[in-house]
């Protein structure tokens, strides 16, 4: 065993099912990182007290456990106990390329604890299903992901108020790679455009009302545009 | 009708210019184009490096294949975006899962291969 190359013992692990990590992370000390690497690619969070776990278990480490999660999906957390949870565990999530917030709120404190800890410089990717929270704190919270380059938002639980005038452009951002809009997204389009985001690749199942200003604003960027439903 | 001209009073006709796009990709849920699709696409003044405009029905919807009404006004977005567009090869309008067994009828989209639009066809499998 000990006379196998460590890339043959990746590659065996690589092919293991999930189902099987935890035994094989416990064949030998060199079956570990790797084992937990591939186990802890892709985490969700199905409440609070997780999250809590998590933060506890796993401290923000570069070269740690929690630094195995590229792939973080929040689910069904509706509340927050603590509003400042979820940028403790984005801290913590210091490799995190890809984000997923499925019914969950985002906390109004979010977007500021982002920007001021320096936190998700790593995310390329997010990914909204029925965000909860006020369009002013979505379109902050896309904002303070200085490195996005995918979005996708699905329906909204979007609350009408927080005036989006309170998060004026501040500086011209490179055009996203994609935007994805689906569903009932509410003013979300319109959001995204007085915000001073452009895309390069635009695929939209939405109200025209929507449709007209994000292809507008991304005109001079726009390389492919798929409409759905129309 | 009331929400459409509202809605095409709020979009000018062919006031927007489109110059990197090369792809527009349309899924349509009915077997024709929709109203708001044509008053969309009829803002669209210029795409000079469109080379693909693909429409794909799901799974639920034929194609229309009598060549109805919405597909005039399409022809003619498609004959204007045709004669217009710089890509090498031209602009080719791609029709995926086409219902099987049927055939293109000759009128279909006359005006933009008159304008040197390909027309090709994915069969339904």
């Amino acid at each position: 065993m000990n006379s196998l190359p460590q890339e043959l013992v990746d590659t065996v692990i690589d092919s293991l099912p999930p189902s099987s990590l935890f035994s094989s992370s416990l064949v030998a000390r060199r079956w570990r990182r790797r084992s937990q690497q591939r186990a802890l690619e892709k985490i969700k969070f199905l409440s609070e007290d997780q999250v809590n776990r998590w933060c506890t278990d796993f401290p923000q480490d570069p070269e740690g456990i929690a630094s195995y999660a590229h792939v973080a999906r929040f689910e069904d957390i509706d509340f927050w106990y603590d509003p400042t949870t979820p940028g403790r565990a984005l801290k913590s999530l210091g490799s995190l390329t890809e984000l997923w917030l499925s019914c969950t709120k985002i906390p109004d404190e979010l977007p500021g604890q982002i920007s001021r800890g320096e936190l998700g410089n790593g995310i390329t990717a997010l990914c909204l299903w029925c965000p909860s929270c006020t369009l002013a704190t979505m379109t902050s919270f896309i904002l303070s992901l200085p490195n996005l380059k995918v979005l996708y938002i699905l329906g909204s639980m979007v609350g009408s108020e927080g005036p989006l005038q309170s998060h004026p452009v501040t500086s011209q951002r490179a055009p996203l790679d994609s935007l994805e809009l689906w569903g009932d997204v509410g003013g979300i389009g319109n959001a995204l455009v007085e915000s001073g985001f452009t895309f390069r690749r635009l695929s939209l199942e939405v109200d025209p009302w929507d449709v007209e200003p994000l292809i507008m604003r991304s005109s001079e960027t726009m390389v492919k545009l798929t409409l759905y439903g129309v | 009708m009331e929400f459409l001209d509202r809605f095409a009073q709020e979009i000018p006709h062919h006031t927007l210019s489109l110059p990197a796009l090369t792809t527009l990709d349309i899924k349509l849920q009915g077997g024709n184009p929709s109203p708001q699709l044509i008053t969309i696409l009829s803002s669209i003044s210029s795409a000079p490096a469109l080379d693909s405009i693909a429409f794909e029905y799901d799974e639920w919807s034929d194609m229309d294949t009598s060549f109805q009404d919405p597909w005039v006004d399409m022809d003619r977005w498609l004959a204007r975006a045709a004669e217009h567009t710089n890509a090498q090869g031209g602009l080719s309008a791609i029709f995926k899962r086409w219902p099987k067994g049927q055939s293109v009828s000759e009128g279909f989209l006359r005006d933009f291969r008159r304008a040197g639009g390909q027309v090709k066809i994915d069969v339904q499998r």
